[in-house]
């Protein structure tokens, strides 16, 4: 990630701000900052979202193409997660960040996988997720998952129809209305939150000079009915038992809370239709 | 993926056999009270016996092999050599590098020698693990490099990958504050199997409870210092669930420390004889 410098005394006034519940901006150690979320921005894809989290911006958009299922699981679809960089380097962090998404979205119940299989064996959609960071003030991978969450809710997977003609082949047909589009279940799918251990006490969404001052920091992702899906420590430094007990209710307490009022907010943004204002990228 | 110029290729495209094994014969279910394979119990701390030695390797600084059950790696240390790139961070502290690679014949298909993405990830996941418990700030420019390879997967490697490479470290002599251990455990409804076999970790038995709790867990340990250097999971579980794996994961590493302990002691005995006056 990318890091700012920050002196010792910078650091002791963090730590002593975050002892006490107050942090530099203002905020409680379980505050997010002010987020924005816009979907459909993107035309060429099949769903987009762009978050907007504090000074962190992340655009999604996701694709969906025909293929081949994987030979082992003959009726499910695979999920691949892509990432790139505006300017240079960052592979190392690309490399963990959608090792990460693929870790949290690989288990069965997230995304249904089953309700994307065309034809068991030898056709299935495969959705591609790639994810643009445009600008990163810390805290990636909640933006990230926040705006997965919101492409996916947005995309629009045409519907097709399987026909048989006289040979045996199978022949795919699209449909022709391009509004008659199949939408993804993702009531299950998780966000991810993320704790730096800050002196004694953990904050959620830190910042980049909240985050120099943290040794370790703990991901976790939940789902909205609080299961935890995901969870992985980063960082070099180690961790009391307690501390990531503690980390790991705050993170399912936090994470819980987050998706209400996302997908209400997604859903009264789904139904402004035509009449909704596109702000885009220039807001 | 990048091609491999390196070796000489074998066709474009190969499958493994038992991609045509009859599903019948592979899928046996069995209640959730019978006892694992290998006659282990579930829900207990039952971690397979292990096998350690230090010191294989002549030409590495240090080295350590372990086996558990069926999982075998072995691990070499080089250095502390001078770093490469001259930052400035390496001026204060040295640097800790890892490789975790897997041979070709490891797993049940069969690998590349190229570093897959989850190769890349499981070292990332090593170095993470292991960078609490060694003294870095002791050797300033310095570069210490570990390199882990699975000779044979069957289950729980990160966790023995991680307790494999602290010994190699202790081998060569690089000053750590404590040894890291690691220790897998699979939870399947109701019950959890501590140390899983590959086909323990893959498989999922549907009889044993419904889709609730159903995930692995690794964690890293510093036993004499009470710290978790590294915890990371999968699957769908209940906070409290994972809560009560992760302390019997902790249990599990406690359960290793005695023989990893014994196991150093005799290869510094055996590398430097006490004095018989």
């Amino acid at each position: 990630m990318a890091t700012v410098q920050v002196s010792e005394a910078e650091k002791v006034y963090i730590l002593h701000g975050v002892r006490d519940d107050l942090r530099v901006d203002g905020r409680g150690c379980e505050d997010y900052r002010h987020m924005e979320i816009e979907t459909d921005m993107v035309s060429n894809t099949d769903g987009s979202a762009k978050v907007t989290l504090g000074h962190t911006d992340v655009l999604v958009g996701v694709k969906a193409e025909m293929g081949k299922p994987r030979p082992m699981v003959p009726d499910e679809v695979h999920c691949c997660f892509a990432w790139k960089f505006e300017g240079r380097g960052g592979d190392e962090l690309g490399m963990e960040l959608s090792n990460t998404l693929y870790k949290v979205f690989n288990n069965r119940y997230s995304v249904d996988l089953k309700s994307l299989c065309i034809s068991p064996g030898d056709h299935c959609w495969v959705l591609y997720v790639d994810v643009l960071l445009l600008q990163c003030d810390g805290n990636l991978f909640d933006a990230i998952s926040v705006a997965i969450k919101a492409a996916l809710f947005n995309t629009k997977i045409p519907k097709v129809h399987i026909s048989e003609d006289e040979e045996g082949g199978k022949e795919i047909e699209l449909s022709d209305d391009p509004y008659d589009c199949m939408r993804l279940n993702v009531e299950n799918v998780p966000c991810i939150v993320t704790l730096c251990k800050v002196g004694h006490r953990h904050v959620v969404d830190a910042t980049l000079q909240e985050k120099a001052c943290s040794v370790a920091s703990l991901i976790i992702s939940v789902t909205h009915k609080g299961t935890v899906t995901c969870v992985r420590k980063v960082g070099g430094g180690s961790l009391d038992p307690e501390s990531i007990f503690e980390m790991t209710e705050t993170g399912k307490r936090v994470g819980k809370a987050l998706h209400a009022p996302l997908m209400e907010l997604l859903q009264e943004e789904e139904s402004l239709g035509k009449k909704r204002q596109k702000v885009g990228f220039l807001g | 993926m990048p091609t491999d110029t390196k070796r000489v290729r074998g066709p474009e495209v190969s499958q493994s056999p038992s991609l045509f094994l009859c599903k019948n014969a592979v899928k046996k279910s069995t209640a959730a009270n019978d006892a694992r394979v290998d006659g282990r119990q579930r829900g207990q701390v039952d971690v397979r016996s292990v096998f350690v030695r230090c010191g294989l390797i002549s030409q590495a600084k240090g080295s350590a092999y372990i086996e558990a059950g069926n999982t075998k790696l072995i691990c070499c240390v080089y250095g502390p050599r001078e770093t490469e790139r001259k930052d400035e961070t390496d001026m204060k502290s040295g640097r800790l590098i890892t490789d975790m690679r897997f041979a070709p014949f490891s797993c049940r298909e069969r690998g590349s020698w190229i570093q897959g993405s989850d190769e890349k990830d499981l070292s990332l996941m090593l170095l993470e693990s292991l960078r609490p418990g060694v003294c870095l700030q002791k050797y300033p420019r310095s570069q210490i490099e570990v390199n882990v390879m699975v000779l044979e997967n069957d289950g729980a490697v990160l966790a023995h990958a991680v307790t494999c490479a602290s010994m190699a470290l202790a081998d060569a002599g690089i000053e750590m504050y404590d040894l890291v251990l690691g220790c897998s455990i699979r939870q399947e409804g109701a019950t959890y199997l501590i140390d899983p076999t590959l086909l323990e970790e893959n498989g999922y038995n549907l009889a044993s409870g419904s889709r609730e709790n159903l995930g692995s867990l690794t964690v890293a340990f510093l036993p004499s210092l009470n710290q978790i250097s590294g915890l990371q999971s999968d699957g769908e579980m209940g906070e409290d669930t994972l809560t009560g794996d992760v302390r019997t994961c902790i249990e599990g590493c406690f359960k290793l420390y005695p023989v990893i302990q014994q196991a150093l002691s005799k290869a510094v005995r055996r590398k430097a004889p006490p004095s018989e006056s």
